[in-house]
């Protein structure tokens, strides 16, 4: 039997669809993960990026732990928190939101800093407050690198949220854990599946709230310019 | 901390450490032509380029442990074969790399290109002396977030039983024993950072130029 | 022989040659010009008239559309393109100097280019160097580590690596300030003078049009040439009222420039020499408020005032200021009289000996006689 045979086989009895092992349930499990832990460590990194990015100090810091952080297995770390503080909801949370503050800690930071020195300046002289200046004009400048951040830290998230099944939670790495360990390779293959479409429609809902989030003036998208003199202007979209 | 696990198992851990490094280096060095090739193409055919950088950051959305399982039933290996962590971990590399080699044979500037157009440049000769180079420093920094990011993938290939220093993760957490987790995260960590290291002395030693360029 | 090639003294030949870009928009339209041998032939307007397209079409970075381009007397359509561009030298604006190569390597990217040996290359690059006023210490640099300035002579050195009888420059010094830029192009002067290369020169700036140019082609907004002549003439008859407003307003006075001095009539004037006493300058001064002080090589050394009991020896001397010979312009004379303190300007022979003085009303006159007008060619 192939694997896309057994895959086939396991999506078409009914059985996987239902009750509290059923694929739905293990979708919302794995997706209440990911946001619990992307809120959390949003709402930790996020507002010190933003700190050190605006007065710049720490910054030194920061880049060094975003840059020690990806030297750090997340496989290892999940299972050295799990193994510290006891199998649960809430030490595998904990395993999440430490992989996902690096990415949004280091990205709000380079974001914030990158944001010209003469448009701070001119926010600064037009008589804005610090705070003003930074949530009106640096973030709105900001907001692709930020939402770049979150992009990667759900990534991870949604990655080590799998391997999270390994540590006795739920979500859709228990199929794929518990297919492994039964030999059922249509259920793992299943697991497997409906979690690369979940991280890639997730990435997709970023990609699209960037474009409604960000300013038009910021992301470049302004349309088509009229061509002057002759020469003719491309604006700069990137697909992402 | 229990010391005498080191030494007892010294053989088993150096084993783990040298075939982490394998399976995490291998597909380095693979995904490093092949990104290549696709980046010159890319940059010949640049129609192409949107579907290869949407290809790849598909691709590189899909964790690990969902690639991991999926290959051998796509590329028909068995499911212990460490094949599927080096195609898997290669595949990631490249889409990271493509984008990376693309920006970087963009990187000459229209000043640059414009002058060695006109002093006769082109074509291969081109590519090798002008515009290869002036990409080096984009493709370097490639891989390093290439080479680190698959140290670290490397481990979760312990769920499908090839995982180098993986293996000793999930042994300690199997057997609740933290010596050999932490073995495997300190060495898995040492080895991440050692390989970055070799990668940035290998960068300066082959663009000095690169340093002052980053200044002006 | 460092080039052996088929063009000594090449003219460059534009024959009602025409580029339209992809949408049918003409960059050039009918452009028909002869670019002098030896000597620098200056593209000026503003931007987008099609002035850096006509340069990159005579080393077929990009092709005509229709017209023909030659150099003496030969269509480049019927040439190898790599092999015409390792014969003009190009040197561009920012300099497009390889980052990845140091200076000397830079310098010596054409002569690699033909395959000539290592040793040969970097002792041409070297003497190149310091030809363009670079120190022999800034070889082993890499072009980041060099200021605008310095990376611009570098340009300058590799376009002249393989000493290419022609040479294209896009804007060469437009991205340097203004200080930098006027020394770099009085080296440039001095350089062409030791070269006499067929230069196509690039700018937007039309005074550098006129300092630089031997012939200048003004171009206006669609491609078109408004004007091709000397910088005297274009300042003394602008073409068409386009000319005229680009040139700008004071073109009268910069006219001036092109115009010798060795038509002015100087005259007389009452000088003492630097040891007389207070009574020989009131003496010498007459009615005037000022008499000149001549060294004993009577060289002018200043003028001095004539307002009781001063001596040469003693007091204070007022600048002289510009001094001109009959060999310079009306400019210099002019500008010589507008800053002395009397509103004469000296006027001194070669070795600088005084020979007479004239005032800035009897210059503006000259300066409007038919004599003045008549505009050198």
């Amino acid at each position: 039997m192939t694997l896309i045979d057994a895959l086939l086989q396991f999506l078409s009895d009914p059985m996987n669809w239902s009750g509290s092992r059923g694929i739905p349930v293990r979708i919302v499990e794995h997706l209440l993960y990911t946001f619990v832990a992307l809120g959390v460590a949003f709402a930790i990194a996020f507002p010190v990026g933003l700190l050190i990015g605006h007065t710049g100090r720490g910054a030194v810091v920061t880049i060094n732990v975003g840059n020690a952080a990806r030297a750090v297995p997340t496989f290892g770390m999940l299972l050295l928190v799990v193994l510290l503080a006891g199998i649960g909801f809430l030490p595998a949370l904990i395993a999440l939101v430490i992989i996902g503050i690096p990415p949004i800690l280091t990205s709000t930071y380079a974001g914030i800093r990158g944001v010209e020195g003469s448009t701070v300046t001119a926010a600064r002289g037009m008589g804005m407050t610090e705070s003003g200046m930074l949530l009106r004009v640096e973030l709105p400048i900001a907001l692709p690198t930020v939402i770049a951040g979150l992009r990667s830290a759900t990534l991870q998230i949604v990655s080590t949220a799998t391997i999270a099944a390994y540590v006795s939670l739920g979500g859709l790495g228990r199929f794929v854990i518990d297919g492994l360990g039964q030999r059922d390779y249509g259920e793992m293959a299943a697991g497997a599946v409906f979690v690369a479409i979940l991280a890639i429609v997730l990435d997709v809902v970023w990609v699209l709230l960037s474009k409604v989030a960000v300013s038009p003036g910021v992301s470049g998208r302004l349309g088509k310019i009229p061509k002057t003199a002759g020469r003719t202007t491309r604006s700069a979209t990137e697909p992402a | 901390m229990d010391w005498q696990y080191l030494s007892s198992n010294s053989a088993l851990i150096w084993s783990k450490l040298v075939e982490h490094l394998y399976l995490s280096i291998t597909p380095i060095l693979i995904a490093l032509v092949l990104s290549l090739l696709i980046g010159l193409f890319s940059v010949s055919f640049p129609k192409v380029y949107p579907a290869v950088l949407a290809l790849s950051s598909t691709f590189y959305t899909v964790p690990s442990i969902a690639l991991f399982v999926m290959l051998p039933g796509i590329i028909q290996t068995n499911i212990l074969s460490p094949l599927n962590v080096i195609v898997a971990l290669s595949i990631y590399s490249v889409s990271l790399l493509v984008r990376n080699v693309v920006d970087g044979l963009r990187e000459t500037s229209a000043d640059v290109r414009q002058s060695a157009l006109s002093m006769g440049y082109g074509g291969i000769r081109q590519l090798w002396e002008v515009d290869l180079p002036i990409a080096m420093p984009l493709i370097f920094a490639g891989l390093r977030v290439a080479t680190v990011a698959n140290i670290s993938m490397v481990s979760v290939g312990a769920l499908v039983g090839i995982g180098g220093l993986g293996e000793l993760m999930a042994d300690g957490f199997r057997r609740n024993y933290l010596t050999p987790l932490l073995v495997g995260l300190v060495l898995s960590v040492v080895l991440a950072l050692t390989a970055d290291l070799v990668i940035v002395t290998l960068q300066r030693w082959l663009t000095p130029w690169a340093k002052f360029a980053r200044q002006a | 022989m460092l080039f052996d090639d088929p063009w000594g003294s090449p003219v460059i030949e534009f024959e009602n040659v025409t580029k339209r870009f992809d949408d049918g928009a003409p960059a050039v339209d009918g452009l028909s010009l002869v670019a002098p041998d030896g000597e620098i032939t200056v593209f000026v307007g503003p931007s987008g008239c099609g002035k850096t397209t006509s340069l990159r079409m005579i080393n077929r970075t990009i092709p005509v559309t229709s017209g023909t381009i030659s150099v003496d007397g030969q269509d480049i359509a019927t040439t190898d393109a790599v092999q015409l561009r390792r014969k003009i030298g190009y040197v561009i604006q920012h300099a497009g100097l390889f980052p990845h190569r140091t200076v000397v390597d830079n310098i010596a990217t054409v002569p690699h280019l033909l395959g000539w040996d290592k040793k040969k290359s970097r002792s041409v690059a070297l003497e190149l160097l310091e030809r363009v006023g670079l120190e022999a210490g800034m070889a082993k640099r890499y072009p980041a580590q060099l200021s605008g300035g310095q990376q611009q002579r570098v340009g300058v050195a590799r376009a002249l690596a393989a000493d290419p009888p022609m040479l294209l420059m896009d804007e060469p010094f437009s991205a340097v300030d203004p200080i930098v830029r006027a020394q770099l192009q009085d080296e440039f002067l001095r350089l062409q003078q030791e070269l006499g290369k067929t230069i196509a020169f690039v700018t937007h700036d039309i005074d550098e049009a006129i300092k630089l140019g031997d012939k200048v082609a003004v171009m206006q907004a669609g491609g078109t040439l408004a004007q091709f002549a000397s910088p005297a003439e274009l300042l003394s008859r602008p073409a068409n009222d386009f000319v005229a407003e680009f040139i700008g307003r004071d073109r009268g006075y910069r006219r001036l420039s092109f115009v010798a001095a060795d038509g002015l009539v100087v005259s007389e004037r009452s000088t003492v020499s630097t040891d007389a006493s207070a009574d020989d300058v009131r003496r010498a001064a007459g009615d005037a408020q000022h008499v000149l002080v001549l060294d004993s090589d009577r060289r002018p050394a200043g003028w001095l005032a004539v307002d009781g009991g001063t001596d040469a020896s003693t007091a204070a001397m007022l600048d002289i200021g510009t001094t001109f010979t009959s060999s310079q312009s009306l400019r210099t004379a002019l500008d010589g009289a507008l800053a002395s303190p009397t509103g004469e300007a000296v006027c001194v022979d070669d070795d600088g000996r005084f020979v007479g003085v004239i005032d800035h009303i009897q210059i503006a006159k000259y300066a409007s006689t038919e004599g003045a007008r008549q505009v050198p060619t």
